[in-house]
């Protein structure tokens, strides 16, 4: 059983599509593949066919191994609903309400986390894993389950995704890198730069630099899509989100959608690394 | 006429003449404006003359050989507070001494700095909510009784407007500006790029067209030569006049690949000689990495140029960040001067534009943006074939300007309904009855009716009754905590067209509406939803309703009568919104330590 690991920079990095066409890569190459996020925080969910609740993302992606959306592949999904805190959503069933006075037993969540992997692993040839939010935020240190934890968890290789529509992108890589603990770093096995605008031969000189100052390749720069895959926060509504492929019906356009973007993907990302990360190559 | 060691009687005459006048811009005179238009003229003849200043004026050769004193480039006379302040400080009637001249000239210095205090803010991204905080320090600094002026070197957005004298600049400069209650001028925004298509830009210099330029040729050519010299001389003049200069930075410094050609960042920060602040956006996440990494690709003589961090648009406690907000600090040495909330205002995005301002393609759908809105990409969907195009909306004139209205389901049905009011979104969905479709889906279905029941609090804060919006007979009830997630499918009412989806929701609905779909089981068929008597009001706990294309179709077609609706004005609410969210960053932000950074520059 191989994996690989999709954090982000920031939410919003492009994780969950770039993680959706990994899914889509090793599905083509006729292996098993699953998908896996073990917290999604979203009010955009999914009911699988036996009537559990786990992030549409997640739904999505399994579409995009071939196979049916399933519990494991998002055991914890935290509903947000305002001041008073969220719904916590265990194993696709809801379990509780929490807030600032009133947590979900940690041990329960990193048990449900371990038990869903372990299901996940053990009928996939590859899972490809996805974090949530950005990977470095300091203030949360150990807290933060759905990132370092989860690779270390899989022993999983990483690949770090940056956003660089919004600017800063070489900041937020490098600081990521560099505020994790050197243990940590040394999961980190390549960058990708997402929607990008224009030409990418203008960010040569920046990726040299960053790629000598932390010593990790980059495996491409992705164009901004013009086409729309489902978005998992709201956060996602103020930006350019482009448009649905296909005809008919709306699941069967998402996936000619993420079909388009594979194809295109495949002149911009470095697939034969991103293989060899994986241990597949 | 004079020489540089003392100035005839004849000249003082002329002082106090002008002195005696009004004050304020002398627009009749043949030379106005020999400095700049809205010059004070009171000093015309000035009575410090010559100052032999080196910061306000310069020998220069004349006309008959010898070296004269030249006020050419000297604006701080011509401020109108400081005409004003020279005129009640002299006594007209006798000639003071040179002595007394001089020891004036030092007070009002005191009072009208002769260079105006620079602060820079810049971003560690776009978005990081420079334009708004450079507009709330605007107006903090300008209630304190500081003259201040914003200033963006270089500004790529489409969305800009024109000044009084029919200069074009970016919207959001003339926004800091009235935050600054002045009046908005070219200098402000000395360079605007404008996108046109793939890599080329219309570029505006000081408000009028310049040329079109490709991104190579703006680098290479524009941002090496032109580009310095413009921002050097419209910052030398708004710093002149005014006693603070509030500069905003452009996306983020550390842009690696372009920092030897980046006017708008530490080039405009250094030719400004001004300290910066940093700015990051927390709602993305990733905060402490795009702070701490943009200092750390800065070269050192940069970084030192900081000396403050702004935490912006947090949701939540701050208390949360106080470990990694220390860590910070620690790893740069630098100050977080505060974490800013996230505020909700009417203030104009630099790069967005709403539904009732940008008007969409075919049929118009507007889902209103509840802030806890769920499974909205239900409504994706409705984009599939390009006849319909669907935006998030949150204000009264973009509901009026819909085709067809959306209440999407939320995770707190009560919080948005309550949400939906205070921004008077109800009135105008209410008003839309029966002239467009309105759907509202899981908790927006609850909203339509006419009452939602919830006495033990499980979607609101507190337990009670609410009244809903009263477009369906129908009361919805929260009763135990319980959840209903199920896939379904069935047909719509009419027995026509599958449908498909699935629900996820807390909470039931009873209705005296008929059903709006029919949906098979095992236990047989029964109706789901409501739709109102004329067809034009529906709800329904099925998301995914669009997916299928027959009931997708059905909806728009309701749409497509509406015509062009009428559109209202809306937006005088500015001047609200500006002291409002003034006074949260005043609220956030440690004001004093901002001004001691102001004061020791960098």
């Amino acid at each position: 059983m191989n994996n690989i690991m999709v954090l982000g920079a920031t939410s919003g990095a492009g994780k969950t599509t770039i993680a959706a066409m990994l899914c889509r890569h090793f599905a083509s190459r006729g292996m098993r593949v699953s998908p896996f996020k073990s917290q999604n925080l979203s009010l955009n969910s999914y009911v699988t066919a036996t009537g559990e609740e786990i992030g549409i993302s997640q739904a999505y992606q399994a579409w995009a191994c071939g196979t049916e959306p399933h519990w494991a592949m998002n055991p914890i999904l935290l509903k947000p609903h305002g001041a008073r805190g969220m719904q916590v959503v265990l194993k696709g069933r809801p379990l509780t309400d929490v807030g600032p006075d009133n947590h979900a037993p940690r041990e329960m969540l990193r048990d449900a986390v371990v038990e869903a992997y372990g299901v996940i692993a053990a009928r996939s040839d590859i899972v490809v894993l996805e974090g949530a939010g950005g990977a470095a935020e300091i203030n949360l240190s150990d807290r933060d389950i759905a990132n370092m934890a989860t690779a270390e968890m899989a022993d999983a290789p990483v690949v770090l995704v940056g956003d660089i529509d919004r600017g800063g992108v070489f900041a937020g890589l490098y600081g990521t890198f560099l505020l994790l603990p050197p243990e940590r770093r040394k999961r980190i096995k390549a960058f990708i730069i997402n929607r990008f605008r224009g030409d990418a031969s203008i960010l040569a000189p920046g990726i040299e630099k960053l790629e000598e100052l932390t010593g990790i390749p980059c495996a491409g720069v992705l164009p901004l899509s013009q086409l729309r895959l489902p978005a998992e926060d709201s956060l996602d509504l103020g930006r350019d989100r482009g448009t649905v492929a296909g005809t008919g019906d709306g699941q069967v356009a998402w996936m000619e959608s993420l079909e388009q973007l594979y194809t295109s993907s495949k002149e911009h990302l470095d697939y034969a690394l991103l293989e060899r990360i994986a241990g597949t190559g | 006429m004079t020489s540089s060691n003392g100035v005839g009687k004849d000249y003082w005459d002329r002082v106090a003449e002008k002195l005696s006048g009004p004050t304020g811009s002398k627009e009749s005179c043949d030379y106005y404006p020999c400095h700049h238009h809205g010059q004070d003229c009171t000093l015309c003849f000035c009575p410090f003359y010559p100052c032999d200043d080196e910061r306000l004026g310069k020998l220069v050769e004349s006309r008959t050989g010898g070296m004269v004193w030249s006020c050419q480039d000297c604006l701080w006379a011509h401020r109108p507070d400081v005409g004003k302040a020279v005129k009640e400080r002299l006594s007209i009637s006798s000639r003071p001494s040179i002595n007394e001249l001089h020891g004036i000239k030092k007070e009002m210095e005191q009072r009208f700095p002769i260079a105006a205090k620079p602060l820079m803010v810049l971003g560690a991204t776009s978005g990081a909510g420079k334009t708004l905080l450079v507009a709330a320090i605007c107006r903090i600094l300008n209630d304190r009784g500081w003259r201040v002026a914003p200033f963006k070197s270089q500004n790529m957005s489409l969305n800009s407007t024109v000044t009084a004298r029919g200069e074009e600049i970016s919207r959001a400069q003339a926004l800091q500006a009235q935050a600054s209650r002045i009046e908005a001028e070219a200098r402000m925004n000395p360079v605007l790029l404008k996108p046109k298509k793939d890599d080329v830009s219309q570029v505006i210099v000081l408000g009028r067209p310049y040329r079109d330029m490709n991104v190579p040729a703006y680098y290479s050519e524009f941002t090496t030569e032109e580009g310095p010299k413009v921002v050097k001389e419209a910052y030398r003049h708004l710093a002149s006049r005014f006693d603070a200069v509030v500069i905003e930075g452009a996306g983020s410094p550390a842009e690696i690949n372009i920092a030897d050609v980046d006017l708008a960042n530490m080039m405009t920060a250094e030719i400004a000689d001004a300290p910066c602040l940093l700015v990051v956006n927390i709602e993305w996440g990733g905060a402490f990495a795009y702070a701490y990494g943009t200092l750390m690709l800065l070269p050192p003589e940069r970084r030192a140029r900081f000396k403050g961090i702004i935490i912006n648009n947090m949701h939540g406690s701050a208390a949360d960040l106080r470990s990694g907000i220390d860590e910070l600090e620690r790893l740069t040495g630098i100050p977080v001067l505060g974490v800013i909330p996230h505020i909700e205002h009417t203030l104009p995005d630099e790069d967005s534009q709403g539904l009732d301002d940008r008007g969409g393609e075919g049929v118009r759908v507007g889902v209103i943006r509840l802030p806890h809105m769920a499974n909205f990409t239900d409504f994706d969907a409705l984009e599939i074939g390009g006849g319909a195009s669907v935006t998030f909306i949150d204000r009264p004139s973009e509901v009026a300007a819909a085709d067809a209205i959306i209440i999407p389901g939320t995770k707190n049905t009560v919080a948005d309904l309550q949400w939906l009011r205070r921004k008077g979104l109800d009135r105008a969905i209410v008003d839309a009855r029966g002239k467009v479709p309105i759907i509202g889906v899981c908790g927006g279905y609850q909203m339509l009716g006419g009452r939602i029941e919830d006495p033990n609090g499980v979607e609101g804060d507190e337990g009670g009754s609410y009244e809903g919006l009263g477009l369906i007979r129908s009361v919805s009830r929260f009763g135990a905590y319980e959840k209903r997630t199920v896939r379904v499918e069935g047909t719509m009412a009419d027995g026509e067209g599958e449908v498909r989806g699935y629900e996820i929701h807390m909470g039931a609905t009873e209705s005296e509406e008929s059903p709006l779909f029919l949906l098979r089981s095992d236990r047989g068929v029964r109706g789901e939803g409501s739709i109102s008597p004329d067809g034009m009001v529906m709800g329904t706990y099925v998301h995914g309703l669009f997916d299928r294309p027959p009931f997708r179709s059905r909806f728009l077609s309701l749409a497509g009568n509406s015509g062009s609706r009428s559109v209202i004005d809306y937006d005088a609410t500015v001047e609200e919104s500006l002291s409002r969210l003034a006074r949260t960053v005043e609220e956030h932000l440690d004001i004093d330590t901002m001004l001691k950074i102001m004061e020791a520059g960098p």
